[in-house]
């Protein structure tokens, strides 16, 4: 199987409109924000997008199912074919996590609904393009099923899977054969976070520079794109309490809320533990159950702080 | 299969115990082990865990206080009214791996809910433990639970019960003060013997001190632990102690695994 091809720049819009013609089509696109939006002629590759792609499929609020009376349903739901054209590889690693705990580990048929037939593919970053990206620092995989790598006025194309070579096959008019070769991965200056194994810094005194800026607004767990802390709760109709909803909604581990149960004791009190929790938990707590770090280094949790907390600084010169 | 869809069961008794704080029986027939738990939910007011109070397969029994949407609602519940349950689940206390020793339990509040499943198995495997000493603390002689099945574990075990206040002088037969001081009290060595632990948090920290302070160590000491959790099965991670899941890990736990654990 030929695993790399050609695609002239100016041909990616012909592309993306034929893939459009027959699926739904989500590329990064400039408004207020970057963000995936369905494609209408506009893409945007020069920023990653502000919202990661995980709430197409691990969505903020997902009905489990209804009930009437005492009667339970669970509501049927399309499974859509969607392509995401210019995800980067901190975000496609990011669904690959999403994919061991939902689908691998729990089977999650709602999850699951939404991950089957979509194809992701990539765009990867020739440049860090953001000051506080450290992809580099967290071994990142292949997880996407085409990457486009942008070599000025064309793309290489890799195939990694088989999703993504049928699409290939299917249009395969727009690209060419080609003997390029990719000779590296890796993206510049992203190996910033020094300090990878934090075991023996849980009770390092420096945590509290950070935690004494942390405001516990959860920023950083609604932007990252790995985070999947939820909470389920019933939603009554008003105009029938017989019915309603059972609702699964994102949830943070930043929240005060998030470990207080019936009778207002709080289990992770000090803003310093939450914070803490975090980020013990993106690079200790899911390796040891999982075996790979949850965080992907996308640096979301830093750009998208209103104090700018740069924990990999604080960590890296943090005293062993 | 869907993990997230509850299985409805029937209220088959309903028995009040104190004025909030009452025990329902479900049909529910399930293999578990004492110190498990289910997650109990009333449509429209959402999911709690608790713990089972009982051990049979042919019912469980629930014990619930009165302290949130979900529990004041299901206070409301009446023989032959459905809900909703799912699990069993978690690690309750490992009774086979115990068998020959000696059992302490120590119970404050409804923390004895689940330490009375740990005393019903006891009561059916009576010929593999030796002695079992019961310590159970409650607020005020009005709180005290399971005033039925104390008559029996009285005849059964060597038990001890405290209240910490007694306002309306009502008490003759339980020792008024905190449960920590009658513990302190009682001549105890660690020979051959575990100890079971279940109450507030405050409790569960002095006992293990007094307990340390008489040469138990950590690996003896099994505490159950109380978390907010949704999920129960270790997927929506609110009732992480550290990198352990209290669904699935716990909720009981050998006090040697999350002994150095304090805030979280």
């Amino acid at each position: 199987m030929v695993n790399l091809l050609k695609l002239k720049k100016a041909h990616l819009k012909k592309f993306l409109n034929k893939l459009k013609n027959e699926h739904k089509l989500y590329v990064p696109v400039k408004t207020d924000l970057v963000r995936f939006e369905e494609y209408k002629g506009d893409i945007y590759l020069k920023e990653n997008s502000y919202f990661p792609i995980k709430e197409f499929f691990f969505k903020k609020e997902e009905t489990l199912f209804d009930y009437n009376k005492n009667k339970i349903s669970v509501p049927e739901k399309e499974s859509e074919k969607r392509i995401f054209f210019g995800v980067r590889r901190c975000d496609l690693n990011a669904i690959k996590h999403q994919d061991m705990i939902f689908i691998e580990k729990f089977n999650d048929p709602y999850y699951k609904k939404e991950r089957e037939n979509s194809i992701l593919i990539g765009y990867h970053c020739n440049t860090a393009p953001s000051e506080f990206c450290f992809c580099g620092s967290m071994d990142l995989k292949d997880c996407q099923d085409l990457m486009f790598f942008d070599k000025g006025s064309y793309f290489l194309v890799e195939i990694s899977s088989k999703k993504g070579s049928s699409l290939i096959k299917k249009h395969k008019e727009f690209f060419k054969n080609t003997d390029k070769k990719i000779t590296t991965k890796k993206i510049p200056n992203t190996d910033i976070l020094h300090t990878k194994d934090i075991s023996n810094l849980y009770n390092n005194p420096d945590w509290k520079k950070a935690s004494s800026m942390c405001l516990s607004c959860s920023a950083c767990t609604a932007l990252c794109p790995t985070c999947y802390c939820h909470s389920i709760h019933d939603e009554g109709n008003v105009h029938n309490l017989n019915k309603g909803k059972r609702k699964r909604t994102w949830s943070s581990c930043q929240l005060k809320e998030f470990t207080k149960v019936a009778g207002g004791h709080v289990f992770r009190e000090k803003r310093e533990d939450r914070f803490k929790h975090r980020i013990y938990h993106q690079l200790e707590y899911f390796k040891e159950r999982y075996g790979v770090n949850l965080c992907t280094g996308c640096g979301r949790c830093i750009s998208g702080c209103p104090t700018r907390i740069n924990w990999l600084k604080l960590v890296n010169e943090m005293k062993k | 299969m869907n993990k997230l869809l509850p299985k409805p069961s029937k209220v088959i008794d309903f028995q009040r115990e104190t004025f909030d704080n009452f025990t329902i029986t479900l049909d529910a027939k399930m293999k578990h082990e004492p110190g498990q738990f289910v997650q109990v939910s009333l449509l429209g007011f959402g999911e709690a865990p608790i713990s089972i109070a009982s051990h049979s397969d042919k019912y469980i029994k629930l014990n619930i206080h009165e302290v949130g949407n979900v529990t004041n609602a299901l206070a409301k519940l009446k023989k032959g009214d459905k809900v909703f349950i799912k699990g069993p689940y978690g690690k309750g206390y490992p009774m086979k791996k115990l068998k020959g020793n000696d059992i302490i339990i120590i119970g404050g509040g409804c923390g004895v809910a689940p330490l009375k499943g740990v005393i019903d198995y006891i009561g059916q495997n009576r010929s593999n433990y030796n002695n079992v000493m019961l310590f159970l603390g409650f607020r005020t002689p009005d709180d005290i639970l399971f005033n039925k099945e104390l008559k029996k574990w009285r005849k059964d075990y060597h038990v001890n019960v405290s209240v910490d206040k007694d306002p309306k002088k009502t008490c003759y037969d339980f020792n008024v003060g905190f449960i920590t001081e009658m513990l302190e009290k009682t001549d105890l060595n660690n020979n051959n013997k575990v100890v079971f632990l279940c109450g507030p948090p405050i409790m569960i920290n002095k006992v293990i001190e007094i307990l340390k302070n008489k040469g138990f160590n950590d690996n003896q000491m099994f505490v159950s632990n109380e978390r907010l959790m949704f999920c129960g099965i270790g997927m929506c991670c609110h009732c992480m102690i550290r990198g352990k899941l209290t669904c699935l890990d716990g909720p009981v736990f050998r006090y040697d695994e999350i002994n150095k654990y304090e805030n979280d």
